[in-house]
């Protein structure tokens, strides 16, 4: 008895309330759209869907449903709104299924000429700008759901920086996904002009608890990093364990432009990145630092890519995966250096500890070497922890669960460390959870 | 019954057939034989793909890619290329219902 | 065995009474002349039957044919070159004993060069070149093989092993490489000829490397080769096979497969040199078995070709089992080496190592493709994995494509890998003690492959060094 596999034509058509806004973005919409229904998934083959079922990211209906929200949006909002008051932030967003935006900016910001809007209302203020680069670097040609995030999104959030323009403080968003059965699409445009300095903290939170509920997030993040800027872009996966979330970031770097990004994975059922950089002038310099930190029954997909187009630019990846329970981690990287991109520097590094037995991890650094002219290494680990450091503690006085964690701590300290300051208290909780009861 | 989860009615899958279900996280190959009803996971421990696509040889569980076998009764490796067993699963029959007991 | 006799009795006395009807001549060797190419069950069938091989070999093969039938080419790796392949185009059928029409003059001058450069005596040269069928070394081979019989050993070609050990060949046959596992083992399941049998009884310890070189000729030489080794119980072999030497044909394709059984204590070690001609499209299955305590080691060494596939594999399925794998690619002008290794570890305890270098020179492009696969229950591994490449010219490549699959906590996996050119500094201190660029570079990269060539036999690394120099050099092609 075989099956013949039988590709499910999608036929989604684009809801009413994504009718409106200018011709060209509805021309797009469209046009992903098309792509996204004629598509066939992803075969297995594909080395960055090894691991992973396409299937569990495919939506076959639009949900015009009212969505439903666990947290409350004012509270939050107050919250921002606080924080900038007492000077921790420059700008913050509450985003509610990428559908009701509340936005806030500092005056020091302000008066800088700096923005942190909802995309429709840049669609207005800034069309020029945002036609010139939105779906300039996640479009329908990078993939199907790259293609679904590209029709169906409704409100994102714009946020841009005028040259020569210093933000002393982070920009905060947080973005709620619906409590029960919900889809949403989210969709960040960062525009950094040259010499301009800023750091933005993407959070992802809320969904159901419950994996039957079955709650759905796509998003696309794009960033574009004027010559000589300096950004920092801090995506914290938060969902709850209901979850399923997809991301595809990119972003373009310019000349001696240096990025430093830092995804947090604790959260969501499937969660699947894509995270990608493109050093396209010489100088720049893109740094990852990593972490991924399950427990329960979790499944995590990462991708990171370094793409070297153009010669003396550098490129750090230290990527990190703590599990416990019944979690699995799949991480492909691949680092690319172009043939007409002499004098680059790549360097990567993937490390995985695993707690218990149950847990599975999958890893895949990749090379792609065009140009002689490169300093490249790259390594990945796999392991427990060492149990002689376990030894040694316990022999100094700690418990054994003590001493595990104390490990834990250790092995994610350098990465916690490079996360901006006003987070720390809460990302040091989150890690704390997620030791309990080890 | 604790801890077992109903997965299919035992009409749902023939003598001699098998079928594929999701359960949660676990994806579990229902296969009906004439010594009766067994479990396996539905994954080739040969590449990590799908064995539904294949086809039901005996007691065997053929995978459709590279030809690997298992015991449906044991999860046991029967023929190359893979090398290691696929997990079982506990089956019990309740009337006309097939439940299946994951962790 | 006397019921096989009697079935191959019987099929010799059925052969030659149907050819008429189902193939339309009446001789054999009249289809030689033909010169017909391409593959059918036909041609399968006539295969199986020149051979006068048992009857379930011949099913054996008609289906792993039709399994190559259903199997698409490979998505990854070199497709434009793979896409080259003409199936249609190749002779599969055992060719005439003289080859027709081939004289010195044929035989490419990049080839002719590199003989002489490499000081190749005048009968190998013929026979390298794909001139003459068979290579004199047929007193050597025979002294060697009395020695080896009163130990028991059995060092055949394939064919032969199949005819006077059949039972031997069937119990192993297909167990590590099954007809399925991918499209070139299908094809070399279907089409199979010649290739090297070895089998070490208990406890043997086969003090003289076996050497494939020794009993050539043109068809042992084939494109679809087919070695099986067995080491039993607590036996210990040292298996070497191709040499440095170009090896020219007009044969394009070469997809071979190599099965390796080391039972419970043994150690199997096998060194390969592969220098194929430019034409060549080398595509091997390597893969072997480690039983409990055993240990199996591959080193590889991959020059010329024009597309060579081959990632050589152990499997440990027993407790206590090691593996290494020690492998080195040169890819020179127009040449893609897309090689690498695979360790799948099934049983605890078990431990292994691999080691690729390769160069990039002009064009050339150097892959590493890798798996490391630990599964559920073996618990107590470890695994370390070390990739480096050097190019050399701006339109050199490398790719490094490592899998790691770890399905338990308890291991210690660390894969590590290295691209760079040749060092300023390297060059400059060098050349600075009054050597020329290209020695100082040579030099290097003989400093690079090092790991691989001390584990060489002497007159293999002293010829490997020799070939370097030459490709480094440029004076070839």
């Amino acid at each position: 008895m075989s099956t013949v596999e039988i590709q499910q034509q999608r036929a989604l058509e684009l809801p009413a309330t994504l009718g409106g806004g200018p011709g060209w973005l509805h021309r797009i919409r469209q046009s992903s759209l098309a792509v996204y229904n004629s598509t066939p998934l992803p075969r297995r083959g594909l080395h960055l869907w090894r691991y992973t079922d396409p299937s569990g990211f495919v939506v076959d209906d639009v949900d015009p449903a009212e969505i439903v929200f666990g947290s409350d949006q004012a509270a939050i909002d107050d919250e921002m709104v606080g924080q900038i008051a007492a000077g921790h932030l420059d700008g913050a967003v509450v985003d509610l299924g990428g559908r009701r935006i509340c936005h806030h900016t500092s005056q020091r910001l302000a008066a800088m000429g700096g923005v942190v809007a909802p995309l429709s209302a840049a669609l207005k203020s800034h069309e020029d700008l945002v036609k010139k680069h939105l779906y300039g670097l996640v479009h329908e040609q990078i993939g199907v759901f790259e293609a679904l995030n590209g029709a169906l999104w409704e409100n994102g959030v714009f946020v841009y920086i005028p040259s020569d323009t210093i933000v002393d403080k982070p920009i905060h968003l947080r973005r709620e996904a619906g409590a029960g059965r919900s889809r949403q699409f989210f969709r960040l445009l960062v525009i950094a002009g040259e010499n301009s300095d800023v750091s933005i903290i993407d959070e992802y939170n809320g969904g159901p608890d419950d994996i039957s509920k079955s709650g759905y997030s796509n998003s696309g993040v794009e960033i574009f990093a004027g010559h000589g800027s300096k950004i920092r872009y801090v995506p914290i996966g938060r969902q709850a364990s209901g979850m399923t979330s997809y991301l595809t970031h990119r972003a373009r770097l310019g000349r001696d432009a240096v990025m430093q990004t830092i995804p947090l994975a604790f959260g969501a059922a499937l969660s699947k990145q894509n995270f990608g950089v493109l050093l396209s002038g010489p100088g720049a310099r893109s740094e990852i630092y990593g972490l991924v930190f399950g427990s329960g029954r979790q499944r995590f997909d990462n991708h990171t890519l370094h793409h070297h187009i153009s010669g003396q630019t550098g490129s750090n990846i230290d990527f990190k995966v703590v599990l416990r329970d019944r979690t699995e981690s799949a991480y492909t990287g691949l680092i690319r250096i172009e043939q007409g991109a002499p004098g680059c520097e790549a360097y990567q590094e993937n490390r995985n500890l695993l707690l218990n037995p149950g847990a599975k991890v999958e890893t895949i650094p990749e090379l792609e070497i065009l140009n002689e002219d490169v300093m490249c290494t790259h390594g990945a680990t796999v392991g427990s922890f060492d149990e002689e450091m376990v030894f040694y503690l316990t022999s100094r006085g700690l418990t054994y669960s003590d001493a595990v964690r104390t490990i834990v701590s250790g092995f994610v300290a350098s990465t916690l460390k490079m996360v901006p300051e006003n987070l720390h208290e809460r990302i040091g909780a989150f890690v704390e959870k997620r030791l309990e009861g080890i | 019954m604790p801890g077992f989860v109903r997965v299919a009615g035992i009409d749902d899958v023939p003598m001699g057939a098998f079928r594929a279900v999701d359960v949660g996280f676990d994806r579990v190959l229902i296969v009906h034989t004439d010594q009766g009803f067994f479990a396996v996971a539905d994954e080739c421990s040969h590449d990590s793909g799908v064995i539904s696509e294949g086809e039901l040889v005996g007691h065997d569980v053929v995978c459709p890619r590279h030809g690997a076998r298992f015991d449906v009764r044991t999860g046991a490796v029967t023929a190359p290329p893979a090398v290691a067993p696929i997990e079982t699963y506990e089956v019990k029959v309740d009337g006309n219902d097939i439940f299946v007991r994951l962790d | 065995m006397a019921e096989s006799i009697d079935k191959q009795k019987r099929d010799l006395a059925a052969l030659g009474t149907d050819y008429e009807t189902k193939y339309g001549f009446r001789d054999p060797v009249d289809y030689f002349h033909k010169g017909a190419r391409g593959l059918s069950h036909e041609v399968v069938e006539m295969i199986s039957r020149m051979k006068k091989e048992p009857l379930w070999m011949t099913e054996r093969r008609h289906e792993a044919l039709d399994i190559f039938y259903s199997k698409p080419m490979p998505k990854w790796g070199n497709t434009g070159l793979l896409g080259e392949i003409d199936f249609d185009n190749i002779y599969y059928f055992m060719k005439p004993v003289e080859h027709q029409g081939k004289s010195w003059d044929d035989v490419p001058d990049y080839i002719k060069k590199t003989f002489d450069r490499l000081g190749i005596p005048e009968a190998e040269k013929t026979f390298l070149g794909g001139v003459s069928a068979q290579y004199e070394s047929e007193v050597v081979y025979h002294s060697l093989r009395e020695d080896l019989s009163k130990q028991g050993i059995i060092f055949l070609d394939m064919d032969a092993a199949l005819r006077e050990h059949e039972d031997l060949v069937k119990k192993f046959f297909g167990t590590v490489v099954p007809s399925a596992d991918n499209k070139f083992a299908a094809l070399n399941t279907a089409a199979w000829s010649g290739g090297s049998f070895i089998y070490v009884p208990p406890g043997v310890d086969v003090k003289v490397p076996l050497q494939a070189y020794f009993r050539i000729n043109a068809e042992n030489m084939g494109q679809f080769e087919r070695t099986l080794i067995i080491a039993d119980k607590g036996s210990r072999v040292h298996y070497i096979e191709g040499c440095t030497a170009p090896v020219y044909s007009t044969d394009s394709l070469h997809a071979a497969v190599v099965e390796l059984i080391a039972l419970e204590g043994s150690y199997v070690r096998y060194t390969t040199i592969q220098n194929w001609a430019r034409n060549i499209y080398n595509l091997v299955t390597k893969r072997s078995t480690a039983h409990k305590n055993a240990t199996v080691e591959w080193v590889d060494g991959n020059l010329g070709s024009r597309l060579t596939m081959k990632y050589p594999c152990i499997q440990l399925v027993g407790e206590g089992a090691r593996g290494e794998i020690l492998s080195v690619a040169f890819a020179g002008q127009d040449q893609h080496q897309d090689a690498g290794a695979k360790v799948i570890h099934a049983a605890p305890n078990t431990s292994s190592r691999i080691t690729s270098k390769s160069i990039s020179k002009d064009n050339g492009r150097a892959s590493y493709r890798g798996l490391a696969k630990v599964h559920k229950n073996a618990v107590n591994v470890k695994i370390s994995v070390e990739c480096d490449a050097l190019l050399i010219g701006k339109d050199a490549r490398s790719d490094t494509y490592p899998t790691m699959e770890i399905d338990n906590e308890q291991v210690r996996v660390e894969h590590e890998a290295r691209v760079s050119k040749v060092a300023e500094e390297q060059l400059f201190y060098l050349t600075s003690r009054g050597l020329s660029q290209d020695e100082a570079r040579l030099l290097i990269v003989n400093g690079f492959m090092e790991p691989f060539t001390k584990e060489l036999p002497l007159e293999y690394a002293v010829e490997l060094n020799r070939l370097i120099q030459l490709e480094m050099e440029g004076s070839i092609g």
